[in-house]
């Protein structure tokens, strides 16, 4: 595909001309595009997907194997793993400018949720709403349409990464994680707890591979002396320490950097319980395979609603975290600690796949305060996080009772050495 | 709100510790309680949990390269380290330069 505006990215204008330093930061700052990965799977361009050995479209995803089976002949097989097929894992400290595999292009906001399908099979039309879901059943004759076509509305990702936990597998979790979190919670919230009302969702991210380069710049201090001095009945201690300008650098690629692809649970605050979610990360991406709807079926979906320069961000964040993590280690003499006050992120090149990932979704909504808590569970690692809604009479009742508790003891203490 | 109740009651305690004594013991009440609550609070709701990437994702680093030089002393502190120590605080932003 050929998304490149032919538009140039400089005015052309004349001004004074630039200085070296300035062309340079420009051409930084601007990064060719590169080459889009084709990630289509061609094989599904009618939006049907055929049991390879007999035809049938009766096909779903086997949890238990990660492979699709076809119900009417048992046939098993798995589309290519990505990583292999675009050559994913590698040549990442050669990336240059930014790549973007074809499903991961920019959402459409016009193109409409709504596409109608014409069933191959029998003829009938059915609808999906791609907001929600990229399968539905004829409901005459019970194939499946699957919304294969990258659709360039950005709703259809390059790769998907199928459930391997199974729904009892995951009730058993999400069971286990209230059960240990039973004190505390909410009255309401016990008596309405049903863990078998979890759902199965695969939600959009974008996977990320990079090569960057990070600097940082600050003050480290070094302890020279530690001495202590009399005052009246106490003993002070004072300390002396050499300052030191720091600065430190660090190249580096990240493989498989995985960020939310939805608006609505990138805003991680106090005010909601989205970090939830981010917790249950990181999935075994590399074992992501070419996009076919068939690993959709049962579950539910959700669109990205992101696009890769909203995104860029989150990843210019993330990599200077990255970065100082990794020079950490090389501040041991700074005794006294290092103050990092400036630094500098250059993103040499970024490769961008839209993913699908599993994960089974326990909600419930606080009716007191509207607040929506999670219980997910990572479908493919059994990782599982939640937010219980605490009782807060209880809670302060539990903690009075323990400062009481902790006071009287205070007070034996003074009594017995008064 | 309650939460607010318990964290300044704290402070407001501190400075009636001193060190004639082992009177700043009494603290020992309202912060125990605190913590009880804050404890309990962050196991139920885990609202500081994150994904740890700069551990969890796989990173391939170059030597880290870089200098100090020495542009400054302090002979006299009671401080036992530097202000602002942020070099374990990987996601606190500072000021980023182009
Ligand atoms: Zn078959
Ligand atoms: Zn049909």
């Amino acid at each position: 595909m050929s998304q490149e505006s032919a538009e140039p990215k400089q005015p052309t204008f004349d001004g004074p001309p630039l200085s070296l330093e300035e062309e340079l930061a420009a051409a930084k700052a601007e990064p060719e595009p590169g080459p889009s990965i084709e990630t289509v799977n061609e094989s599904l361009k009618d939006g049907l997907n055929r049991c390879p050995k007999c035809g049938s479209t009766d096909v779903r995803l086997r949890g238990s194997t990660g492979m699709l089976v076809c119900l009417f002949c048992r046939n098993e097989w798995q589309e290519a793993r990505v990583e292999e097929e675009f050559g994913l894992g590698e040549g990442i400290d050669q990336l240059e400018g930014t790549v973007i595999a074809s499903g991961a292009g920019d959402i459409a906001a016009d193109a409409a949720d709504q596409l109608t399908f014409k069933c191959e099979a029998c003829g009938a039309e059915v609808v999906v709403d791609t907001a929600h879901a990229l399968n539905a059943r004829c409901h005459w004759c019970r194939h499946t349409l699957n919304v294969n076509q990258q659709i360039p509305n950005g709703a259809v990702p390059d790769a998907v990464l199928p459930f391997r936990l199974t729904k009892d597998e995951a009730v058993e979790k999400i069971r286990e994680f209230a059960s240990k979190r039973r004190l505390f919670a909410h009255k309401r919230f016990k008596k309405e707890f049903v863990p078998e009302n979890v759902l199965g969702v695969y939600l959009p991210y974008l996977v990320i591979d990079a090569r960057a380069e990070s600097q940082y710049w600050g003050k480290g201090e070094v302890q020279t002396r530690r001495w202590t001095e009399k005052q009246g009945d106490n003993n002070v201690t004072y300390y002396a320490a050499d300052v030191y300008q720091v600065s430190r650098q660090v190249s580096f690629t990240v493989d498989d950097l995985t960020v939310e692809g939805s608006s609505e649970r990138a805003q991680i605050g106090p005010a909601n319980t989205n970090n939830i979610i981010n917790t249950i990360l990181p999935f075994d991406t590399k074992n992501a395979v070419k996009w076919n709807a068939s690993y959709l079926v049962g579950f539910t979906s959700e669109k990205r609603d992101l696009n890769v320069e909203a995104v860029r961000p989150h990843l210019e964040d993330q990599l200077l975290s990255i970065g100082r993590s990794e020079v950490r280690g090389s501040l041991g003499r700074f005794d006294r600690g290092v103050r990092w006050e400036q630094e500098k992120l250059d993103v040499g090149g970024s490769r961008w796949v839209s993913m699908y990932l599993p994960v089974w979704l326990y909600s419930y909504r606080q009716e007191s305060n509207g607040m929506l808590h999670y219980i997910a569970v990572n479908a493919r690692t059994g990782e599982t996080m939640g937010s219980i809604p605490v009782s807060q009479p209880k809670l302060l009742l539990a903690a009075f009772t323990v400062g009481t508790f902790l006071e009287g003891i205070a007070g034996a203490i003074l009594v017995a050495s008064a | 709100m309650t939460l607010d109740l318990i964290t300044t009651l704290i402070p407001a305690l501190v400075p009636m510790a001193s060190d004639d004594g082992p009177v700043w013991l009494l603290a020992a009440g309202p912060a125990g309680g605190a913590a009880t609550y804050w404890a309990f609070y962050r196991y139920y709701r885990n609202t500081d949990k994150s994904h740890q990437f700069e551990r969890d994702t796989l990173i391939e680093a170059q030597p880290v390269q870089g200098g100090e030089e020495k542009v400054g002393h302090i002979s006299k502190t009671r401080d036992s380290d530097i202000d602002g120590d942020n070099s374990d605080n990987y996601r606190q932003r500072v000021q980023r330069v182009q």
